[in-house]
């Protein structure tokens, strides 16, 4: 029997449960020069804003220890040419689509959730609570009561799922998962970047002209992988993993450690058709050990 | 749709040319019918610890034996590593990427202005227009760098049979001075007859760009940028354009109209 790889978040099916994740595919149309859209899980949009912004000034990419930092500062199109455009663009592909949002206040949130409420094309929303590049998105992100009425006020407004992002960038992660599951999210995203610095010694300047950015890759996964199982055991709503995955056994990594689905990120960078190799991966790994379905996985870690 | 390859290749030959300058050759690529001059590879090493890919423009390729040449100038830790690779080594490749060089029309006669290891979308360029039949007289190359050495695989350009013209920051060969000032001295651009192609440093770039700009000299600029992605999904390698807003090097670059970018 071929194994299967459909995840469901709540009750929306994905065909299999890898996404990209926001802010390392744009909206979907140079990856569309890769490989066929539909292949995918789903896709996460880069944030949008109610304005269009221009980010940072660079340099706002960095090479690090395997990994990567990037300050770019929210750089987007707005939300106007964003539907107008753009959510039109992913019209075509059979995928989830996942509508990134972020601002500067929350009522900047809630008119973004509400336009999108009127594109069903948009199928979820996810809240970038998280951006450490930004500084209104972090207190939020730091403050379990304000990160519960947000979520509750875009539930008000958005009538499909709603995905909160959550930052590493915490003291203790679950009173934070566990006030937006209270204030009605549909599932947690686990997790943005890890606020980080690298420096020039020749210059005596930081290499982003954020001075900080935020590090991604594969050496944040092992604090991703931690923070899923500590969020997966908080809450009772779905986990999405996200953190360093670069192939499929990193995927079922995060499945064991409580994920129900992954957003493939900096991976992007290097090898841009790495949810296609994941998919097939994951496939072959589940009929090589006989599991019926990927969803088995999640939560089966065995701690010690 | 699938515009994008990624493929494995193998260094079938690699060859230094002194001064932490090396040349590649690669194979089999099986993007090589597809290269415009201007565009770009994606190499990454499968062995290495180094998270991003490496950017080059192609040098040279050769379509029956799917063969395509770089050159880079040890500079950092992804180029020195590439250095150590012997011949057989495997190396990933995506491309090509990016947009070339829009080819000037026949009565115009050609400026390539090179700078240091700027040098082979040009060489690839001049190329390009003799296969085509351009006239080799029309075709001027100008060639600098710090010093003689640093005017790399200089043999092989003098064999288009095209006008070379070298110039050395230190004097040590050519003229002494910058390209930029070399052209002035051996060209009389206002006529209107020329066009200009440069690929450099960003210093040369500028001061070319300027030049260009004052003279009503047409033409375009391929840049440099380190690049995460190199096809336009993580927006590191963008430049400022003169009329607002961000360009990225990569998929809407490398190669741009004189005066589009803020050098």
């Amino acid at each position: 029997m071929k194994p299967d790889l459909s995840v469901e978040i709540a009750g929306v099916k994905l065909d299999n449960p890898v996404l990209t994740a926001s802010g390392t595919c744009g909206y979907g149309e140079e990856l569309a020069d890769v490989f066929d859209l539909s292949r995918l899980g789903g896709i996460v949009t880069k944030s949008i804003t109610v304005e269009p912004r221009e980010g940072h000034p660079p340099p706002r990419t960095a090479e690090a220890e395997a990994g990567m930092l990037n300050a770019i500062g929210l750089a987007n199109v707005g939300v106007d040419r964003f539907i107008e455009e753009k959510l039109t663009f992913l019209e075509k592909y059979n995928m989830v689509v996942v509508v990134n949002v972020a601002g500067a206040r929350l009522d900047e949130y809630v008119g973004i959730s509400r336009r999108l409420a009127d594109c069903p094309r948009a199928d979820m929303v996810e809240l970038n609570f998280s951006c450490p590049n930004v500084e209104s998105g972090m207190e939020i992100a730091k403050d379990p009561a304000r990160a519960e009425e947000a979520v509750a006020a875009v539930k008000k407004v958005f009538p499909r799922p709603v995905i909160a992002k959550l930052s590493p960038n915490v003291s203790d992660i679950k009173p934070i998962a566990r006030a937006c599951e209270a204030g009605g999210a549909d599932a947690l995203a686990v997790i943005n970047t890890l606020v980080g610095m690298a420096v020039d010694i020749e210059t005596y300047r930081p290499r982003l002209t954020n001075n900080t950015g935020g590090l991604s890759g594969p050496a944040v996964k092992p604090v991703a992988l931690a923070m899923v199982d500590q969020v997966y055991h908080a809450v009772k709503i779905p986990v999405i993993g996200i953190g360093g995955i670069m192939d499929w056994r990193d995927v079922v990594e995060f499945f064991l450690c409580g994920a129900s689905a992954v957003q493939v990120g900096t991976g992007l960078f290097v090898e841009p058709d790495a949810p296609i190799k994941i998919i097939d991966g994951l496939r072959k790994y589940l009929s090589r050990n006989k599991l019926g379905s990927i969803k088995e996985l999640t939560g089966k870690l065995r701690k010690f | 749709m699938s515009k994008i390859k990624v493929e494995s290749v193998k260094l079938v030959k690699s060859k230094s040319l002194g001064r932490g300058n090396f040349v590649f050759d690669l194979a089999p690529f099986s993007g090589v019918k597809s290269i415009k001059p201007g565009q770009f590879i994606h190499i990454r090493m499968p062995e290495s610890k180094l998270l991003f890919r490496r950017a080059f423009s192609v040098y040279d390729f050769d379509v029956s034996e799917k063969k395509i040449s770089i050159i880079f100038k040890v500079f950092g830790r992804g180029t020195a590593q590439m250095s150590k690779l012997g011949q057989g080594a495997d190396l990933d490749v995506m491309g090509p990427l990016g947009n070339g060089f829009k080819l000037p029309s026949r009565r115009e006669t050609t400026i390539l202005a090179a700078g240091g290891i700027g040098m082979p979308p040009l060489y690839l360029l001049a190329k390009k227009l003799l296969d085509k039949g351009f006239d080799p007289d029309k075709i001027l190359f100008f060639y600098g760098g710090a010093s003689k050495a640093d005017l790399v695989d200089i043999g092989r350009i003098r064999k288009l049979g095209i006008n070379v013209h070298a110039a050395t920051d230190d004097g040590s060969y050519g003229y002494h001075g910058f390209v930029s000032d070399a052209i002035m001295d051996r060209v009389n651009i206002t006529n209107g007859k020329y066009r200009l192609y440069a690929c450099g440093p960003e210093g040369m770039l500028k001061a070319l760009d300027e030049l260009a700009l004052r003279h009503d000299l047409p033409g375009q600029l391929s840049l440099e940028a380190p690049m995460p992605c190199g096809i336009g999904i993580c927006l590191g390698c963008i430049k400022p354009l003169r009329e607002g807003g961000y360009t990225r090097i990569c998929r809407e670059g490398p190669v741009y109209n004189v005066g589009e970018v803020l050098l």
